[in-house]
């Protein structure tokens, strides 16, 4: 191997390798120099998307850049931005590889090289902190439909038009008590920030709300067999279960409640659970399985029409966070619109300022968004939606329903 | 060995040095992002060589160190409001403290077992670390507080500020090495890396010796994670525990050359450029094109040349600095 | 109470069942090459996706597949090893870890750039069968997955215990230099090793299929507790990291039975570092090398 001299070598070596290291970040520097782009020429305006194309959320973050390609065409296709003669909306992507230093510094890559009017992402809560604390530095407005509570805390860059983790657990709640009189519900977690957050909203209202919680469980994402959970859940005595999962264990938990016989009602919550690839993965065994989405394809004419567009060209219903961010390229566009200005800071107070009950930007539950001082959206709120013959049908509250809670 | 064929050494570190502090002045903020990751993963790298490269134990765990290093300098943020300069120090010093029974427990294994048990170690943390809610945010994370401009608390408006202390990070941790390799310490700690066993044999301390230089590993790579949190601005179990960043620390080393100074440096530059580039040519199309075409890049470094690429550039500056001399009164090559 | 206990036992000993098939390879491959496979978990993934792919376009059953994405896994590794990890076989620890690592990316990201990120499952009459036996119930599909498991790793023991090849590849783990001296050629041998541990991993992933979703990432689940048996059980010893896995999965979810659902993964993690403290060869002792 490498013995004997290898000491002496190293220090020989010591003296002609600041060369080396020299010549080498000179040339990185030359070579990524070259990766600098120009903000955008007089009659296009840039806007970015940071989604996770690659990585752990790989999947989402595919569909969800599908879906800002097709609401860019949809804006530009309806004249652009008139109060800036037409000018067209130029998306920048960026893939923030489901990786936190990936998302610092692609964030800031697009902020600084494309100079952005608004920029939307990034799907998995961490990874939106990060971008959202990058976007705040930088002066420049974030939208997202992101549902941790941390996003509205001291910032004024960061605008979440739909609702909060806390609004997904009290539907939640709400929603048991549809299904049963007495609901002992067994809640159980991936404990990351997705479901930790989720379930503490959970744990937090259900006394308000009259539902006992019989288990609260996290457990570590990334199964590699659900029967331990299930039996857990079995033997609480619960009458409904919660889980708040990924998709890969969603499938998992749902296949073993089947194989044990277990009889409960489920309310999936959203994520993972109200994607189509849900229903691909665990076929009839989704029918009536209830969940909680901030936004779905049913719950107007203007989604019911983005919906149908997104699946003659993808061949999938558009799902919750893709169809979010739809919305969220019309409330940059009617930002614009007002601002008559690409400028960040002119654009962020465009949308400080808000307020639509129709068209596209207003598609969302309840139709309507105004944004709080905090970056609320005053009127949001979740739709529990059920999986009814392989599609999602919205089914409470009552004025957002399209369909009839099927019981089982 | 050669001297005057290389030029004075002193040149060179002077030259290298003039250009590291003028290259935020000539970069634009991405180039800078890029810089400053560069350094930071280098220091990583330097941190870890020191354990790994140099006295050969393969620690697949430094991310302990590294979240304990973030840990500690956020908790005493926020919660005490001490600035991130001392947390930074505290986080060195209770990731000393915790190297000491990951050390008694690992360093009787050998090779693949230290390995793992090192991975395992880190791997306890973060789940301790996504429980504890109380004090450490859990799963969640916390985001840290924007403090503007505050350079007593290491936030800075200004991108090249995060660059020079990066690139200060670098340098106490090269010359740290530097020094060490030139001790007693490091002539020890090569010993063990070649053979521990035959080490033992002729009376080195080789727990000691381990000991030692895992304080001082752990403490600069907990000088890293505090930097990290407060570049990202952003802390969570899942991010600073995770297995990537071990794999990074010891990767740099091994393609830029365990053992050596330099290695790790010219491991990181050399990666992380390929990495940037790829994500400038692939990042927005189809998903896998760039990791896939960066790791058929780092199985070919492997194969082509297993001791990391340093060997290929002190090579590539001898067929240059020695085209013209003759070839005679040049002294025998490294073995 | 003892029902609860007696089901967590059960679903452990079954799901442990695949992590033998796993960690088997991981150990074989390190007691005769000598080096510690990575990778091993994509090569698991790969075995899934031929099963999946078998299914979905020609409705062949994934135990049946095992026919075909044993042989294929087997070739593989032969490649593997002979391209490879000859290379690097006399280089020392750090560029084989790195190898197989760099190996391991590259295989993900292959298979997320061919077959994307969707998970793809396979619906079998017996995927959600279950059998009851007084209190107990047993999932079929992974009742088989154990039965078959453990005949593989039967007929593992067999294979090295009654053959001569295999008598040449526990030679050559025992001593190489000997057995060099002995005729065996140690290239052939390590061509064997490498493909039979690949044909395990994707054994598993023929048999995790029925139940189990595929995606490119799926490998990582499982090899993290694989390695933990494998050490546990003492590198290259294939009983070891046998017993060690089933132990493991029973550990694992009695831990999430009794201690709490995310520490599952500590309980695992906390007795792999108590045995090696205690033993730092793991449990069953002697240094395989």
């Amino acid at each position: 191997m490498h013995k004997s001299n290898r000491y002496t070598a190293a220090k020989r070596l010591d003296r002609r390798d600041f060369l080396a290291n020299s010549c080498g970040i000179l040339a990185a520097s030359a070579i990524t120099g070259f990766g600098i782009r120009s903000s955008a020429a007089a009659d296009t305006i840039n806007i970015g998307g940071l989604y996770p194309v690659t990585g752990s959320f790989a999947q989402i973050g595919q569909g969800c850049v599908n879906a800002a390609k097709l609401a860019v065409q949809m804006v530009n296709d309806a004249g652009g931005i008139k109060s800036l003669g037409g000018a067209k909306l130029n998306l920048i992507v960026s893939d923030v590889q489901s990786d936190p230093t990936v998302t610092r510094t692609e964030t800031d890559r697009l902020i600084s090289s494309y100079r952005p009017a608004a920029i939307h992402g990034a799907f998995a809560s961490a990874l939106t902190l990060i971008a959202s604390e990058v976007a705040e530095r930088a002066k420049t407005p974030l939208l997202t439909g992101s549902s941790s509570d941390q996003l509205n805390k001291d910032r004024r860059y960061t605008f979440t038009p739909f609702s909060r983790a806390s609004q997904f657990a009290l539907a939640q709640l709400q929603m048991s008590k549809l299904v049963s009189d007495q609901p002992k519900v067994a809640v159980i977690f991936e404990n990351t920030a997705f479901g930790t957050s989720t379930s503490n909203g959970l744990r937090e209202q259900a006394p308000g709300q009259g539902v006992e919680i019989v288990l609260f469980e996290p457990y570590s994402a990334g199964l590699s067999d659900a029967s331990p959970l299930i039996n857990k859940v079995k033997a609480s005595g619960a009458n409904m279960l919660f889980p708040v999962s990924y998709l890969n264990d969603l499938i998992l938990i749902i296949r073993a409640i089947k194989q044990v016989d277990l009889k409960i009602a489920i309310n999936g919550g959203s994520g993972g659970f109200v994607i189509p690839d849900f229903y691909r993965n665990v076929g009839n065994a989704a029918e009536g399985l209830l969940g909680i989405a901030h936004w779905n394809h049913d719950i107007n004419e203007n989604a019911q029409k983005i919906n149908a567009a997104y699946q003659k060209q993808f061949g999938e219903f558009l799902f919750e966070y893709a169809g979010g961010l739809v919305a969220q390229t019309f409330m940059i566009a009617d930002a614009l619109e007002r601002a008559a200005s690409a400028d960040p800071q002119k654009v962020r107070d465009a949308l400080a300022t808000l307020e639509v009950s129709e068209g596209y930007a207003a598609m969302c539950p309840g139709g309507r968004v105004k944004f709080g001082p905090d970056g609320k959206n005053i009127y949001a709120h979740p739709v529990g939606v059920q999986w009814q013959r392989g599609d999602l049908a919205t089914v409470f509250p009552k004025e957002d329903a399209r369909a009839q809670l099927i019981k089982a | 060995m050669t001297q005057s064929k290389v030029g004075r050494p002193w040149l060179w570190v002077a030259a290298l040095v003039a250009v590291a502090l003028a290259l935020p002045l000539i970069s634009s903020p991405f180039a800078l992002d890029i810089f400053i990751r560069v350094l930071l993963f280098a220091f990583i790298g330097v941190a870890w060589n020191l354990m790994g490269g140099y006295a050969k134990q393969l620690s697949l765990g430094h991310a302990a160190f590294f979240g304990l290093g973030a840990y500690t300098s956020t908790i005493l943020l926020i919660r005490f409001g001490i600035s991130p300069w001392i947390g930074m120090l505290a986080g060195g010093v209770v990731a000393m403290l915790a190297s000491l029974p990951i050390g008694a427990l690992c360093f009787r294994l050998r090779g693949p077992y230290f390995a793992i048990a090192t991975i395992a170690t880190a791997q306890v943390l973060m789940l301790l670390f996504l429980k504890f809610r109380d004090f450490a945010w859990g799963a969640e994370g916390t985001t840290l507080p924007n403090l503007g401009d505050a350079p007593l608390m290491m936030q800075f408006d200004s991108k090249s500020a995060y660059y020079y202390v990066a690139l200060a990070l670098l340098a106490l941790g090269l010359a740290i090495t530097y020094s060490i390799e030139h001790s007693w310490m490091g002539f020890y700690l090569v010993a063990v890396g070649e053979d521990e066993d035959a080490a033992e044999a002729v009376g080195v301390d080789t727990t000691k010796i381990k000991r030692h230089i895992y304080l001082i590993s752990a403490f600069l790579t907990a000088l890293a994670g505090t930097f990290y949190v407060e570049y990202i601005y952003f802390i969570d179990p899942n991010t600073v525990f995770s297995f990537n960043i071990s794999v990074e620390a010891a990767l740099v080393s091994i393609v830029g050359g365990v053992g050596t100074l330099w290695g790790p440096v010219v491991g990181t530059v050399l990666l992380e450029a390929t990495s940037a580039l790829l994500q400038s040519w692939f990042g927005s199309g189809h998903g896998g094109v760039q990791l896939t075409v960066y790791s058929l890049i780092l199985i070919g470094v492997i194969l082509w040349r297993p001791n990391g690429l340093i060997g290929l550039f002190s090579d590539l500056y001898e067929r240059l600095a020695l085209s013209g001399s003759s070839r005679a009164k040049e002294a025998p090559l490294d073995g | 109470m003892l029902a609860t206990l007696a089901q967590a036992v059960v679903n452990g000993l079954l799901i442990g069942g695949v992590y033998a098939l796993v960690s088997i390879g991981v150990t074989l491959i390190f007691g005769v090459v000598k080096i510690v496979n990575f990778a091993q978990g994509e090569f698991l993934m790969i075995g899934m996706y031929i099963s999946f792919f078998l299914a979905s376009s020609f409705g062949i059953d994934p135990l049946l597949s095992l026919l075909i994405s044993m042989p294929c896994l087997f070739a593989v590794g032969v490649l593997v090893q002979h391209f490879l990890i000859r290379r690097v076989l006399a280089l020392g620890d750090m560029p084989q870890i790195f190898l197989t690592f760099a190996l391991s990316l590259l295989l993900i990201n292959l298979a997320l750039l061919l077959f994307t990120a969707n998970y793809r499952t396979v619906q079998t009459p017996y995927s959600e069968l279950t059998i009851h036996i007084g209190p107990l119930y047993f999932a079929v599909a992974k009742l088989i997955a154990f039965a078959i498991a453990m005949l593989l790793s039967g007929l593992l023991w067999l294979f090295l215990h009654g053959t001569d090849l295999g008598k040449a590849m526990r030679a050559a783990a025992q001593n190489r230099e000997v057995a060099m001296l002995m005729g065996i050629n140690p290239d052939r041998v390590f061509c064997v090793a490498v493909g039979v541990a690949l044909a395990l991993a994707g054994a598993a992933g023929s048999l995790l299929m029925p139940f189990y979703p595929a995606y490119p990432l799926v490998g990582q689940i499982f090899v993290l507790m694989a390695f933990v048996a494998v050490v546990l059980g003492t590198l290259g010893n294939i009983t070891g990291a046998l017993i060690a896995s089933l132990m493991m999965g029973i550990a694992e979810s009695l831990g999430v039975q009794f201690v709490g659902a995310d520490s599952g993964l500590i309980v695992v993690f906390v007795m792999l570092l108590l045995t090696l403290a205690l033993r730092p060869n793991g449990l069953f002792g002697g240094w395989a090398r």
